[in-house]
């Protein structure tokens, strides 16, 4: 059906370059301005970047001496084996705890999107406002007994307690999203189902989830990207600095700046390497996270 | 396969305050064909989701032969035995079929679930798909497939698995015409074939008559007549069957009673019939007051002399290539005549003579059938 709507999508298209008019002049002077403008926020917005990729293949004394924007004149990698040596440790913390930090969250949201989405039971609405209410709850109010607890479970500065702070925290948000797509798998699939006689949890385990595996691609990467870039649990729930067990790279990176100065290159090279997973994971899912986006996955709160 | 019978079933949305079905009592008898026939909103769907289990109803009882499936009482619920467990078939309007399986899988799902052994679901899927004509489509996607393809999926996922009932919520709702004569002959044949218990929801009253053992016709969430498909249609219980079924509608005039030399009229105003011998009885405490007569398009004929007959002008003129709709003006009032002839009649006045055999009577207060 989608291919069809793309056919006539470009039939419409071609119909309206036969038919194209020559815009009055005014329209065109408009055309620019917005462009402009267009072309204005975008240098804004991108200009931080740029200074940062460029001075990451500068020599540390040239990234100090020279314009942050300009290109390097001696192309170098210091930088970038720099920023490796210190990283490569809370690299793969962070992606440890990424991947089951996101996991462990859309697996609990995805059962809880379940049940709220599906069944009818007792006080129903009242839980999903809690979860709501709970995707709005800011972390930084509840650091301390938090902090608590892990320490009480022996999971401090360690990798697997910040795995369980995002499992848990990530899934009101995970649930949210998830109940927007399942309400959206139609009832007499269910029914079909139960028919066939299957109960609850074989539904949602040969119906539900494999029907929605867009909705958890969407809700996993999009745990990724908080997780990745997330400090308050790296930097709360682990021991920094000498003999750290659990540092992940996000505070990693910030610790650069030492009091012994700065070494700007290999800083702007670390936070390249750093933002290169999530930039490959938009490049490569961009399809699938607006598709999922735009069917009110995200909007379903 | 087991008969159903169902006990004061009454099934409430909104706990108790209105029921969306009153006081359902019912008897199917085993390898039956039976059709829920209604309106919409006459909640036809709604008893067979509660046979089905899909639904609890608020008081009442449902039993699978002597076996109790559901129990409830004030909301309560005391004996439900859930879906999966009762072993039916179920084919919805919206086909529900699995989108992340092929047809194939579709099709062996509910065995599978009853871990069948994979051979044997093969056997059973690859038989049922030959008489259904799926073979060269079982492994496809679902979404590679037309609705009359869906259609014969949905039903071949439930013969599949010989199921104690089958439920059938108007399964032909989203097929062309022609393809849905096609389905009713082959459900038909097949529902004899297997001599499952069969329930049948559809608004179709062509579907109902040509198809069912047994018509169960609902509205407003009460049994307005059971029965054969020609009890309904010969002995219509009240106005409403009446004019359900039967196209084009049953006509109706109000008329009123009279005793002339010991015989009854029938006086609509714009005609006299005397009323024959085998309604006397029920006409006579009628005497002097109005009675609704209604008379099927099917049971007019054109006749020569004037007795007992009615003067009519047509109106206009629908082929409907063996035989001919007439509308004709009976006084203000449009009349619709089926006319078997080979030929349209040509003139514009004309007497109808009505079957008097087949007069339908009824209380114009209470719309129930008055005659035999």
């Amino acid at each position: 059906m989608q291919d069809n709507m793309i056919a006539e999508r470009s039939k419409a298209g071609q119909a309206a370059q036969t038919l194209k008019v020559k815009p009055k002049w005014h329209m065109t002077v408009l055309h620019i301005v917005y462009y402009l403008i267009l072309v204005l926020f975008l240098v804004f917005y991108m200009l931080p970047f740029w200074g940062a990729l460029v001075s990451s293949f500068k020599s540390n004394a040239e990234a100090i001496s020279t314009s942050p924007i300009a290109l390097p004149q001696n192309f170098s990698m210091e930088g970038y084996s720099g920023a490796m040596d210190l990283l490569a440790v809370s690299l793969l913390n962070s992606l440890v705890v990424t991947i089951f930090g996101a996991a462990g969250s859309v697996f609990l949201g995805s059962i809880c999107a379940y049940a709220l989405g599906k069944w009818r039971f007792k006080l129903n609405n009242v839980f999903f406002i809690a979860l709501i209410a709970a995707t709005y709850l800011p972390f930084q109010a509840i650091l301390i007994p938090l902090l608590k607890n892990i320490t009480n479970y022996g999971l401090y500065d360690n990798i697997w307690g910040i795995v369980l702070a995002h499992s848990i925290f990530g899934m009101p948000m995970c649930t949210t999203m998830m109940r927007g797509y399942y309400s959206e798998v139609p009832d007499a699939l269910i029914r079909q189902a139960m028919i066939d006689g299957n109960g609850m949890w074989q539904i949602y385990r040969k119906i539900v989830v494999p029907n929605t595996k867009l909705a958890t691609i969407t809700t996993f990467v999009f745990q990724c990207t908080s997780i990745w870039n997330e400090m308050l649990f790296a930097l709360v729930l682990a021991n920094q600095g000498e003999g750290a067990q659990a540092p992940l790279a996000t505070i990693v990176l910030n610790s650069f700046v030492g009091s012994t100065g700065v070494e700007i290159n290999q800083l702007m090279a670390g936070s390249m390497i750093l933002a290169l997973p999530m930039l490959i994971i938009y490049i490569f899912m961009g399809k699938y996270l607006i598709s999922g986006q735009m069917s009110g996955a995200v909007t379903a709160s | 396969m087991a008969s159903i019978t169902i006990k004061d079933m009454c099934v409430s949305y909104n706990k108790g305050k209105t029921y969306v079905l009153d006081k359902l009592n019912l008897d199917i008898k085993d390898g039956e064909f039976c059709v829920f026939l209604g309106p919409s909103g006459c909640g036809k769907s709604t008893a067979m989701y509660s046979i089905a289990g899909l639904l609890e109803p608020f008081s009442g009882q449902i039993y699978f032969g002597d076996k109790l499936m559901t129990e409830t009482e004030g909301g309560k619920k005391k004996t439900f035995v859930p879906p999966q467990e009762r072993n039916i078939a179920m084919v919805f309007q919206e086909y529900a079929l699995y989108p992340n399986m092929t047809v194939r899988e579709n099709m062996g799902f509910s065995l599978k679930t009853k871990k069948v052994p994979k051979d044997e679901i093969d056997r059973l899927v690859n038989e049922q798909a030959a008489k259904l004509e799926l073979t060269d489509l079982l492994d496809r996607r679902i979404a590679q497939l037309s609705g009359g393809q869906r259609q014969r999926v949905a039903l071949g996922r439930a013969l599949v698995r010989s199921p104690q009932v089958f439920l059938l919520d108007e399964p032909l709702g989203n097929l062309d015409a022609k393809l849905r004569d096609q389905v009713r002959y082959e459900l038909k044949k097949i529902q004899k074939e297997l001599n499952v218990t069969t329930i049948y929801v559809t608004h179709d009253q062509t579907e109902a008559m040509t198809m069912a053992d047994h018509i169960v016709l609902l509205s407003g969430g009460h049994i307005m007549q059971e029965g054969t498909p020609n009890d309904l249609y010969d002995h219509p219980a009240n106005e409403f069957v009446a004019g359900f079924l039967g196209t084009p509608q049953i006509n109706i005039f109000p008329c009123s009673v009279k005793e002339e030399n010991g015989a009854y009229i029938l006086d609509a105003g714009t005609f006299r019939l005397k009323a024959p011998d085998h309604v006397k009885a029920s006409l006579a405490p009628y005497t002097g007051k109005k009675v609704d007569l209604g008379i099927r398009p099917s049971d007019f004929e054109i006749a020569q002399e004037g007795v007992n007959s009615i003067p009519a002008k047509l109106d206009s003129i629908e082929p409907l290539g063996d035989a001919y709709l007439l509308y004709v003006r009976i006084g203000e009032k449009v009349v619709v005549f089926k006319y078997a002839g080979e030929k349209a009649p040509t003139e514009t006045e004309m007497l109808l003579k009505p079957n008097m055999e087949k007069l339908h009577l009824f209380d114009p207060e209470t719309q129930k059938r008055i005659n035999a």
